[in-house]
């Protein structure tokens, strides 16, 4: 096979290459590591030439040369290149593991890699270990919390199946999107939110706050994270402008695990665990002296009755202090020869929330084919189908009394709300609905089947001393069902004739898909000197579409739950159809690896805009300076220091609806249908947001790499930001979308990284990261306005030049009054390693510090007089009133207490595990198992914050918009403990 | 050589192919039609749904004003357990004020222009239809309906805003008209009806679109007419011009001797995209959501009123924020009830206070003839002007309870101090404050 391989080779060489001659001499040998262990399929080049080989399974390589002595490259992934020059043409080489991974590669453009140690940018890498090393993660955006600087990664509930948001660099937009785009394996994946219509119920976006509040959870928590091999995380227009238009708020490139030759490996991994609520809030210790206070004389009676009889119930412990069982299973298998690689991986998710009736499953297979098809076509096809079920109760805002947080609120311990023998919920004096029964009857379901494909061929065109050619040709695709469907019983106490609408089934369908092609050209040219030029150009094109459908029936017949089994029905359909095209061009110099620049512009145009063929252009640029290694580095102590800067620019969308001023529908008894205005005047000339990042730093590397330290500072401003001007409503429209402001961010990010320790016995590998950012407002040409949250009077965010986009402003007893701010004042992390012997400890704690969310839950237990600290005081400093009164005589007169302080500090990840060694291993299980370790982990453990409310990290307007960080009574967050067992064969 | 050329080729063809899928058509809003479409050329189907849409709109938002008249006009408490500002903002307790950017203040504000704005529409997209073939007379009656149907929008929002005024003149949205004062407003909207008027009358037999369920009997330009004119003599008489009120009852659908209930209505129902009644509750609701009499409406009434029939006694007394209240609202008794535009009763009532000195027999007739309709024997009390006008007032609020009528009424004859306060701090409005977003 070796023999036969090479002849071809070797004759292909010699049809395209200027021949070199006679190859009469031979070079061989081994190729080992530093253990003395063979490095399979390394590659060895005769310098200077394209004449080289691979070595084999054993390390052993043969290569016929043209002379002696000469001068052979050895490289292999992972480990340090390295040239020898032999004489005989008989060595054995070693070469070093990579340290801290300055050799690794790193996308830089579309179609190319860098060096790490080569990138102007800086680029956050979290590999598969960080990723699920630790402890297994429920999503995957959620395992990205604390794992790298520059970012809020901040989950929107507890709610079992995901619903995040990433914001890199601060607040990208007001309007448009400000979260990243995603791409896996090269293709565009889709990561919507998309609402279950279950405001129909809530009537949440009712009383003054016309925004969906139903809780979706996002399309990223379906990707499998144990899958994954690494991820890049490009946080701004200065590595990201190369994607254009949908890149402004940074990218998260996705790299799924690929074959290795040699040995069939499989992995199989498996994980019990828990999850428990975080922080319960408690209930108010009444006495029959407050019962009379607040509720009356007839619930005191009712109070002492219950208290005589032990019936006194603590029903937030109820509905949230359930132990979810969690179980994962993985397997993972790999394998291939030098033609043909792949890996397959399944994956089982089953978790059961901290509330009954919640949970998320989810199934995943995966297959990723490598295929040389001969030395210059190499093919590769992934492909991966998600199949995931999600239960997430009925929480968060309402104006009905209906959801479980709110009606929890008004039921103080006295009152008797569990099902008697038969099964029959009482109905709940205290509130519109009985929270157990709506817990137990309701079904807020969400159900995903997606398909993710792509296929790359990577075509070698040409290639001699000097320079070789490459055309990289891919396609992706991402398909996928969404189904949601909420049903809410006509048993239920709202749904009763009465007073509800006697049953109600909202069922929604969307179908999505995404398209992307794209083509590239690649060309290196090496001078003699050492000097390299890489240059690069390309088209691509993307399809978005989606068909969405919402069906809300009512008045439903008996239990029936299909849409036609109902007394009225109502469809709603929302169509989206987008087309992107554009090209781009990079040109990176390389000047003996001390200088590298690069220079890029990408051009792209889209039916997103008001005139589809108009043609948008995003330049970029960048310098990096790898001081170390020019001539006059004299400091062997630092090896490494890079000074570097990047500037990029790129786009953002106006969003849906922006462009058009148009009418929806609406119905009348017996004038039948009409056309009605939807209040958003469009403007057909309405610009994209244009995006200019600059960003600049050093990395630094001490004793040989083992201590490094990056800092980097970055500005960002956004101008032509798009923004909802308020119209005057005597106009006939509350709002139009325009292009009227400049929003600036600022920040610093320094990671340390140090390996203190690593001998055989023990080893620590410890990284400190430090990040803080800050936005502004820096021009805006229509009069300051307040947005998001439900008005001043409860603390509500509010653009202003000059001031921060993120502040929050409320009534106070002066006027309008700036209560806080929704940035943090900086984010630590601090991520640990340690291995001694065979046990190994991975810790990562998470401090967020400053950051202020707008608190209505706190609100809405007062005004029940049921909030667990209504009785203490602290709050009034005056002394007089006790923490419960407090707050509510502030309602109306000043925002403050609503607007809380969220710092927190949370050990995100701990995982303590115990690699069994090969000896035991052998002894039990002879030769089948390769590998086992088990161990403990868990994830949020600790919790330290005094936020007055169940998590910090939350947000009752989904992922969007500015209004994160806003609560009303959402689904409690939870902690979980895992146990597991992986094998190795 | 050959392979080369063959890769090269290849990559050339598919880039060739990428250039020339790339030129692309302008989107368009797939999920509704556009306004220009509509109002540049008109079908005779276009102007239906314009008219049907501005019909439905009418009730957006309805429930927020009538809540807005009945709690600060202390006819009911409004009890939501999760937005304490109906029971604090709008009763003005403690040191609570009428917020300028509150929902309270904008939604309605921003509903009613939002009709006023198609009305402008319908009547722009009627002048600009050339190929639909409207007949002179079913133009003109297209502008009575569009002029009638603004005026009432526009005298809801001034209702709401009373001294702070309105614009009237928004047809233009780069050039809205100022905002007019209390009484120069209540002029212009006059002006709007008897220009709506007029054009009824040239308006032909029959309007080429459908009205509602709520307009039945009302269907046809000229009785359309006795519509407008009834919102006429409202007019009329919150400006205090009796004349001009008691010639417009006469054109109306004025009936001494007719039902109390005949009239033009809000209509709702449960069907598909259609919306509820929005000031319908259960009775014995909880906090969540319940609208609950204010004690004095049963402690000052007439023994024997028969209309305290639109109260009704709860099992349990209901307590939110320091009000306790033992009585439901009842006057809306289904989630699809009608709400009254304007009816019979309420142009008695107004045909009663118009004759208050100038004609004391017609005045005390319309008097008793609601009073005899609610179980009273007939009114026996002083016949001064003062005293007639406190028996008007007295009957419009059993009469007309809930229907939004009881703040403005109390108001515009100088006697919200009248109005009874809850608890101390609380305070009754006069006005709600101009949006913040008017500039």
């Amino acid at each position: 096979m070796k023999t036969k391989l090479f002849i071809k080779r070797a004759f292909l060489f010699f049809l395209f290459m200027i021949p070199l001659g006679l190859l009469a001499q031979t070079a061989k040998g081994r190729i080992i590591d530093t253990k003395g262990n063979a490095i399979p399929f390394a590659t060895i080049v005769e310098k200077g030439t394209s004449n080289g080989t691979t070595a084999d399974d054993n390390g052993n390589f043969n290569l016929k040369v043209s002379k002696l002595p000469t001068t052979l490259d050895i490289s292999s992934l992972g480990y340090v290149s390295k040239s020898v020059t032999t004489t005989t043409g008989e060595e054995t080489i070693t070469l070093q593991e990579e340290n801290v991974g300055l050799d690794e590669v790193v996308l830089s453009g579309l179609a190319s890699n860098v060096k790490r140690a080569n990138l102007a940018n800086t680029v956050a890498t979290v590999s598969s270990k960080d990723l699920v090393g630790a402890t297994p993660p429920q999503t995957l955006d959620g395992a990205l919390a604390g794992k790298f600087t520059g970012a809020v990664v901040s989950s929107n509930s507890g709610a079992p199946g995901g619903g995040l948001s990433i914001k890199l660099r601060g607040v990208t937009s007001i309007n448009s999107n400000s979260q990243p785009l995603y791409i896996i394996d090269g293709i565009y994946l889709d990561n919507s939110s998309i609402a279950g219509g279950l405001n129909v119920v809530s009537a949440a976006a009712a009383g003054g706050s016309a925004s969906n509040q139903d809780n979706p959870s996002n399309r990223i928590a379906d990707i499998n994270p144990d899958d994954i091999e690494n991820i890049e995380i490009l946080k701004g227009a200065s590595a990201a402008a190369i994607y254009g238009s949908r890149a402004a708020a940074g990218v998260i490139i996705i790299t799924t695990k690929k074959g290795k030759a040699g040995d069939t490996k499989v992995d199989v991994s498996q994980s019990f665990g828990f999850n428990e609520v975080i922080n319960l809030q408690g209930t108010r210790p009444f006495t029959e002296a407050s019962v009379l206070q607040f509720f009356g004389a007839g619930n005191v009676a009712l109070f002492n009755a219950a208290k005589a009889s032990g019936q006194l119930h603590d029903y937030e412990k109820e509905l949230y202090g359930e132990k979810g069982f969690i179980t994962n299973t993985n397997v993972g298998i790999s394998g291939g020869n030098e033609k043909t690689t792949f890996y397959t991986g399944f994956t089982h998710n089953d978790e059961d929330g901290i509330v009954k009736n919640t949970g998320f499953v989810k199934s995943s297979a995966r297959i990723n084919i490598d295929h040389k098809i001969n030395d210059f076509i190499k093919v590769s096809i992934t492909s991966n189908y998600i199949t995931s079920k999600a239960d997430r109760g009925f929480f968060n805002n309402d104006n009905t009394g209906t959801t479980i947080g709110v009606s929890l609120v008004g039921t103080p311990p006295w009152a008797q709300l569990f099902p008697d023998a038969n099964g029959v919920y009482p109905n709940n004096p205290f509130g519109a609905s009985n929270p157990l029964q709506t817990r137990d009857l309701v079904t807020n379901n969400e159900k995903v089947n997606r398909f993710i494909t792509g296929g790359s061929a990577d075509i070698s065109i040409y290639r001699d001393d000097h320079s070789d050619l490459k055309a990289i040709v891919k396609t992706g695709l991402d398909y996928y069902t969404f189904a949601t469907r909420a049903i809410f019983p006509k048993d239920l106490q709202f749904e009763s004739v009465n007073g509800g609408d006697n049953g109600v089934s909202v069922q929604g369908t969307t179908e999505n898909k995404n398209t992307s092609y794209s083509a590239f050209l690649v060309h290196n040219y090496r001078t003699d000197n050492n000097v390299n030029y890489k240059t690069q150009a390309g088209l691509t094109k993307e399809t978005f579409s989606r068909n969405s459908i919402l069906s809300t029936a009512k008045d439903l017949i008996g239990s029936e739950t299909n849409l036609d089994q109902a007394g009225s029905l109502q469809v709603e359909q929302t169509r989206l159809d987008q087309k992107d095209a554009g090209f781009f061009a990079q040109e990176e110099v390389n000047f003996k690896d001390q200088f590298i620049a690069t220079l890029g512009i990408r051009g792209d145009k889209s039916t997103n805009n008001g005139d589809a063929n108009e043609v948008f252009y995003y330049p970029k640029t960048s310098l990096a300076l790898n001081l170390h290694n020019f001539d006059f580095w004299k400091f062997d102590k630092i090896s490494q220091f890079k000074v570097r800067a990047a500037y990029g620019e790129s786009g953002n969308f106006a969003p849906n609806g922006a462009l058009y001023t148009s009418f929806g529908s609406t119905t009348i008894g017996g004038a039948g249908l009409g056309i009605t205005l939807n209040g958003v005047l469009g403007d057909l000339n309405i610009k994209p947001e244009q995006q200019k990042e600059f960003e600049t730093g050093f990395d630094l590397g001490l004793m040989s790499n083992k201590v490094n330290l990056s800092f980097t500072w970055y500005k960002k401003q956004v101008d032509d930001l798009i923004l909802n001007a308020s119209t005057e409503p005597s106009s006939g429209f509350t709002s139009k979308f325009v292009n009227a402001g400049k929003l600036q961010n600022t920040g610093v990010e320094i990671g340390l990284n140090i390996e203190a320790f690593d001998t055989k016995d023990f080893k620590w590998n410890s990284s400190v990261n430090f990040w803080t950012n800050d936005s502004k407002i820096t021009r805006l040409d229509i009069p300051a306005f307040n947005l998001g949250a439900f008005g001043a009077t409860l603390g509500t965010f509010r653009i202003e030049q000059g001031k921060s986009a993120t502040q929050i402003v409320g009534i106070s007893e002066t006027g309008l009054k700036v209560h806080g701010d929704a940035e943090a004042d900086f984010q630590m992390s601090f991520n640990n390693n340690l291995v001694y012997k065979d046990f190994e400890l991975s810790f990562l704690w998470h401090w967020k510090q400053g950051g202020d969310n707008v608190n209505l839950s706190t609100l809405l237990f007062d005004l029940n007089g049921t909030t667990h600290d209504f009785d203490a005081k602290g709050l009034d400093p005056s002394g007089t009133l006790t923490n419960g009164p407090y707050r509510t005589s502030r309602l109306g007169v000043s925002a403050d207490v609503f607007v809380q302080d969220a710092s927190y500090l949370r050990l995100r990840e701990v995982g303590l595990s115990y690699n069994i060694p090969k000896v035991k291993l052998e002894r039990w299980f002879g030769k089948s198992i390769s590998g086992a370790k088990l161990g403990f982990s868990g994830h949020n453990l600790i919790n330290i914050f005094k936020y007055n409310s169940y998590d910090p990290e939350v947000s009752n307007f989904g992922s969007n918009g500015i209004s994160t960080g806003v609560e009303v009574l959402p689904f409690p967050s939870s902690k979980r403990f895992m146990f597991h067992l992986t094998a190795n064969f | 050589m050959k392979i080369i050329n063959n890769i090269k080729f290849i990559s050339i063809a598919v880039f060739g192919l990428l250039l020339y899928s790339c030129d692309f058509d302008n989107g368009t809003d797939l999920n509704g039609p556009s306004v220009d479409a509509i109002a540049n050329n008109p079908s005779r189907g276009d102007i239906a749904s314009l008219a049907a849409g501005v019909q439905s709109d009418m009730r957006v938002r309805l429930g927020t004003y009538l809540d807005d008249c009945g709690v600060v006009g202390r006819e009911y408490w409004r009890f939501a357990s999760s937005d304490p500002r109906f029971t604090a903002d709008l009763l003005g307790s403690g040191s609570s004020v009428l917020d300028n950017n509150t929902f309270y203040t904008t939604a309605p504000w921003g509903a009613r222009y939002r009709t006023v704005k198609s009305t402008n529409i319908l009547i722009a997209a009627a002048a600009n239809a050339t190929t639909a073939g409207f007949s002179p007379a079913e133009l003109s009656s297209i502008n009575g309906f569009a002029k009638t149907i603004q005026a009432y929008e526009l005298l809801m929002n001034l209702n709401l805003q009373f001294q702070n005024g309105i614009r009237v003149d928004v047809s233009d949205i780069n050039n809205l008209g100022a905002f007019l004062g209390y009484p120069e407003s209540l002029t212009a909207i006059k002006a709007l009806l008897d220009g709506g008027a007029a054009d009824l009358t040239n308006g032909g037999s029959k309007f080429p679109f459908k009205l509602s369920d709520g307009f039945n009997g009302f269907d046809t330009p000229a009785n359309f007419k006795k519509f407008n004119r009834a919102l006429a003599a409202r007019v009329a008489l919150y400006q205090g011009d009796k004349t001009n009120a008691l010639s417009a009852l006469s054109e109306s659908f004025f009936d001494l001797n007719g039902s109390m209930t005949g009239g033009v209505y809000y209509v709702f129902a449960n069907s598909g995209n259609d919306i509820a009644n929005p000031v319908f509750n259960a009775l014995n609701s909880s906090t969540a959501g319940a609208r609950i009499v204010q004690p004095s409406f049963i402690t000052d009434a007439e023994l024997g009123d028969l209309r305290l029939n639109k109260v009704v006694q709860r099992d349990a007394p209901l307590t939110l924020d320091g009000l306790t209240g033992n009585y439901d609202a009842w006057v809306f008794t289904s989630n699809d009830a009608p709400i009254p535009i304007i009816r019979n009763e309420e142009l008695i009532l107004i045909y009663a206070e118009a004759n208050i000195g100038t004609n004391l027999v017609q005045s005390l007739a319309a008097i008793n003839k609601v009073r005899n309709i609610a179980g009273l024997t007939p009114y026996a009390g002083a016949t001064d002007n003062a005293s007639l006008l406190n028996e008007v007032l007295h009957e419009r609020r059993y009469s007309l309870y809930a229907e939004g009528h009881r703040w403005i009424d109390m108001r515009r004859t100088g006697k919200l101090a009248q109005l009874p306060l809850d608890r101390p701090g609380d305070d009754v409005w006069e006005q709600f404050p101009r949006p913040l977003t008017e500039n």
